[in-house]
């Protein structure tokens, strides 16, 4: 998006910006050595062997579900598998990289020549190419002994190798991206496909996801800035305020006459600012790694990986719109997790009104996962058992309400079938019995006389009172009792009376 | 006969058959060892405790009759560049200080699981770097031929230890030609075996794409034997390959008794003939060639110009780029040789690679670090890489119509120690029959020929194409029943 700035009359800006992403595929083991991948809460240092620790004389062995789980990524974002590629060694010396280079597979990577489409900030549809997504290895985590855990003003320095030689994959956008906003639709969609596909978990909180951003910008008259990278960018609004941040940085810097220096700049989130990083970059070497032969995937392979990709958001959620006659912004918010999406379709598939469910899914289901913190398919109540529920609705024989208080005892308890459930809820079959009604609306009558008056004398036009003892009557049931037979209770007396 | 002087067959028949003890053998040997260690220092680490007590084990599993390995109660030198769980390992450098892996290389479970006991850690150049054991951070080893020169290197102590009879066989590893030559200045057998057929998996590495772990020993038979347990594949070497059906132990019957060799098909390189050769060496050249000829075999000719002009340099080039990136690791943090008086990261890392390494090895590292730099990778380290790939090609198309090159280790017998370190160029000219079987994976097998007048071995190597390892060690065979069986070197006493 051009940014107009004071300085020299009327000069535009254009941000041109390419996305590195790296994220973690999920597999039990790490990439080259049978150590756990999962070491979240253990222990420093309790997930390492001499592979990951690189210890002399050790080597690496290649782990299959990598490839596969690099494939999937690729072709949940389009890309091209690549049917011979190789691992490079990158040198460079730092205390959480174990060998002194690290194994990735750089520039000839196992998928290449992606894209997603997306809207830019004027809701127009965009599509942003990706270069490549490669695999590599993870370095280790450094923990510094200063008070804000940073290395500036630290006596001393820790290195925990759990997370050294869990699985990356790096992908690599061509700098199609030209705002902070379109950075994060870009990514949001990414991190959406890539857990779809299940290639990874793609938790941010856990590290999974990290963001680096390379932004210059273009002045209007004509003048670049030279590319910045900008680094340590860990969650989505981290990348959206460091870009926007960078951009204004470096427009002012253009703006005043200066010029922008091509170099790595640190996202300090606390600051809400980029600095300058101390340390001058090293040359990033590369040889071929001689420890493991060319990566050969042969198409047959690649045919059966392409077997398992489920249906993707994008066409599931037109699908929806289409086929069921959902809204875009429903079918949008049942296709996010491949999870609910799944739950929604079983719900549709055991007879279930797709419209219906929807709603249910995407209020009640969302409402109960969050608030317990679970998985979907953790839910105590099974896409079946929602599904007749919701037809007794639509059959009548429960209220909303009726069928909400059944929900939330099912949620509680996954062996009560919906019988007991609804015995459980106090909620009645059928609504309130014809009976109990007459008496409710009855004593309803006798309580307003005043209103019973108003509506025999003819006021009533807009049919507001009628709504009023409905509501009160409605209120008596708590809310068991159908609307339209406590309606039609009333009219029902109205007229005998 | 003592029993130090006996092959790895004769002392594993001799242990089952209750002749005599694995603790006998390992004492005997322990005690030639340091008879001669005064003069050799041929090991870094001797390991006699442990030793002696692996030997007894040995010894009860007899008693016991339970099963035996291949190789129960035979005494075994590893160079120091294998990694041995929980015993020092130091790739002949000071910079690892005193670690002890806690692991062990695949090579040294096969051993230890066929019986094999440890005597000790060879000596050798630092990381494998040099053809002399003099760039090794703990001083030279001596020939036992003449302990006044060389035993070669990289490999020497391995060599050396084996040649004097402190063991029957030990291993090596060649990048490019540290079994070979070692073999040859000390007057045995020593194999570098084609690339993946032996595991690197625990070999600390100097040039991956190169290093092969081979062993040493006096016989061919003991050479068929430790071949039989070394080539396994290796999971845990992804450039291990699964040969399982090339079977060591059975020798192919010559058809012709009195013409073993007929039919064979040995060749001289022709590029080869410009360069000169010690007199000794062109001599004992000459006699392989009459030699060969009796026995039936064709000699005949090859052209290799591409090896004879561009396999040394393209080797530095390579061997370096991967050498820096393998010695990266050393940087004080996790293991070895550290220091504590830095003053920040950078200062640590300086001071520990300044102080730890020695001079070849910081050569080479500078050297691999300059090749592989981005302005300059094209030009040296990748146009290397593809050369490389011409050699390999060359070599294809020559063993199309050979079965074997018969050609020299060295141009030259072992230097006086302290003379070959002078001139480092003249070493690596010195290689150029040895390290382009590294480039193109091929194995190479030194024999010794016998000796010159001064009493030195004077040895030869036959080269052949990938994966005839066994059909070199068959044409060793027949050479030594002509040649006669290695002798055990007695200056080093």
């Amino acid at each position: 998006m051009p940014d107009k700035t004071g300085a020299g009359g009327a000069l535009a800006f254009t941000p041109v910006i390419g996305i590195e992403i790296h994220i973690q595929l999920k597999t039990k083991s790490k990439v080259f050595c049978s150590c756990s991948a999962d070491y979240t809460n253990d222990e420093p240092n309790s997930h390492i062997c001499p592979v990951c620790m690189g210890l002399p004389g050790s080597m690496p062995v290649l782990n299959k579900t990598v490839v596969q789980q690099g494939m999937l990524a690729g072709m949940a974002l389009n890309c091209t598998v690549q049917p011979t590629t190789y691992f490079f060694r990158k040198s460079y010396y730092y205390p959480d990289l174990p060998k002194g280079y690290q194994i990735t597979q750089s520039d000839l990577p196992i998928a290449a020549n992606g894209w997603l489409d997306i809207k830019d900030d004027a809701g127009n549809p965009k599509r942003i190419r990706i270069n490549r997504l490669h695999l590599e290895e993870d370095v280790g985590k450094l923990h510094h002994s200063a008070a804000d855990g940073r290395l500036e003003g630290a006596e001393s320095s820790w290195v925990d190798y759990n997370r050294s030689g869990l699985p990356l994959a790096e992908i690599v956008s061509e700098p199609d991206v030209s705002s902070a906003y379109e950075a994060v639709e870009y990514v949001t969609m990414l991190r959406r496909r890539v857990r779809y596909v299940g290639a990874s978990d793609v938790d941010l909180e856990k590290g999974m996801m990290r963001f680096d951003a390379n932004v210059s910008v273009k002045c209007s008259d004509g003048r670049w800035g030279r590319r910045v990278e900008v680094k340590n960018m860990n969650s989505f609004r981290a990348l959206e305020r460091a870009i926007e941040y960078e951009i204004k940085r470096q427009s002012k810097i253009l703006a005043d006459g200066g010029e922008v220096l091509q170099e790595t700049r640190h996202w300090n989130d606390v600051k809400g600012t980029t600095t300058a990083s101390r340390v001058k970059e090293f040359y990033r070497k590369f040889i071929v790694e001689p420890d493991l032969p060319p990566l050969v995937v042969l198409p047959q392979w690649v045919e059966e990986v392409r077997a398992t990709l489920p249906e993707m958001p994008n066409e599931k959620a037109l699908r929806y719109v289409r086929e069921m006659g959902l809204s875009e912004i429903d079918a949008a918010v049942l296709t996010d997790s491949i999870d609910v999406a799944r739950y929604f379709e079983a719900c549709v598939a055991a007879g279930a009104n797709p419209l219906r469910a929807g709603n249910w899914v995407r209020t009640e289901v969302l409402r109960a996962v969050n608030d317990r913190q679970i998985g979907v398919k953790d839910l105590a109540v099974k896409p079946d058992a929602l599904a007749e529920l919701i037809r007794r609705i639509d059959d009548g024989r429960l209220s909303t309400t009726g069928a909400k208080n059944v929900f939330e005892v099912m949620l509680e308890g996954s062996s009560l079938s919906l019988d007991e459930a609804v015995r459980k809820s106090g909620a009645v079959e059928g609504g309130v019995g014809a009976d109990a009604l007459e008496n409710l609306v009855r004593a309803t009558f006798a309580a307003n006389p005043d209103v019973i008056e108003e509506i025999r004398s003819g006021k009533d036009t807009k049919g507001k009172k009628i709504k009023f003892l409905q509501g009160l009557v409605m209120r008596e049931t708590k809310g068991q009792a159908r609307p339209d037979e406590v309606v039609a209770a009333i009219e029902t007396l109205l007229k005998s009376e | 006969m003592q029993l130090y002087e006996l092959g790895v067959r004769e002392i594993a028949e001799g242990i089952r058959e209750k002749k005599f003890s694995a603790l006998e053998v390992f004492d005997e040997c322990l005690h030639r060892t340091l008879a001669c260690e005064g003069k050799m220092s041929a090991l870094i680490t001797t390991t006699a405790d442990a030793g002696r007590a692996h030997a007894r084990r040995v010894d009860e599993q007899i008693a016991k009759g339970g099963a035996l390995g291949l190789l129960a109660g035979v005494p075994v030198i590893l160079k120091d560049n294998i990694c041995t769980h929980g015993i020092r390992t130091t790739a002949g450098s000071r910079i690892l200080g005193r670690w002890a892996p806690p692991y062990s290389a695949t090579v040294w479970e096969l051993l230890s699981s066929a019986g094999a006991v440890l005597l000790g850690k060879s000596n050798m150049d630092e990381f494998a770097m040099g053809n002399t054991c003099g760039t090794s951070a703990f001083g030279p080893t001596a020939n036992p031929w003449d302990v006044s020169r060389v035993p070669g290197g990289s490999s020497g102590g391995s060599a050396a230890s084996v040649a004097a009879g402190y063991v029957p066989f030990a291993l090596g590893s060649d990048t490019g030609g540290s079994i070979r030559q070692p073999a040859s200045y000390c007057g045995i057998y020593g194999l570098k075996p084609t690339y993946g057929l032996v595991s690197r998996y625990g070999l600390i590495a100097y040039g991956s794409s190169l290093d092969q772990i081979g062993p040493f020993a006096r016989s061919v038979e003991d050479m068929d034997l430790l071949m039989h347990v070394l080539a396994r594949h290796d999971p845990k070497d992804s450039t291990s390959v699964d040969k399982s059906e090339i079977d060591f132990t059975r020798r192919e019957k010559s058809r012709q008794p009195e013409k073993p060799l007929k039919g064979k098909r040995v060749a001289l390189v022709k590029e080869f003939r410009d360069f000169t050769l010690d007199p000794p060496i062109a001599d004992a050249m000459k006699r392989l060639i009459r030699i060969f000829e009796e026995t039936g075999a064709d000699i005949v000719e090859v052209s290799l110009p591409t090896v004879a002009r561009y396999a040394v340099a393209c080797y530095y080039a390579i061997a370096a780029s991967e050498a820096h990136t393998n010695l990266a690791r050393f940087d004080g943090v996790r293991y070895g040789y550290t220091v504590t008086t830095a003053s920040d990261l950078k200062d640590m890392f300086e001071e520990v690679r300044s102080k730890g390494f020695g001079a070849e090895v910081k050569s080479r590292i500078i050297a691999g670090t300059c090749l592989t730099e981005p302005v300059r990778s094209e030009e040296y380290y990748v146009a290397a890489t593809r050369v490389r790939t011409l050699i390999a090609e060359e070599f294809r198309k020559a063993f199309e119509n050979v079965d074997c090159i018969l050609q020299p280790v060295t141009p030259s017998l072992p230097a006086k120690i302290g003379e070959a370190d002078e001139d480092a160029m003249k070493g690596y000219e010195s290689d150029l029959y040895t390290l382009p079987v590294n480039m193109a994976g091929l194995p190479g097998f030194s024999f010794c020929t016998g000796y010159s007048q001064s009493g030195l071995p004077v040895g030869l190597q036959l080269v052949g194409p990938r994966w005839s390892d066994k059909n070199l060690l068959d044409m060793g065979f027949e050479l030594e029943k002509i040649l006669g069986t290695p002798k055990i070197a007695q200056r080093g006493n």
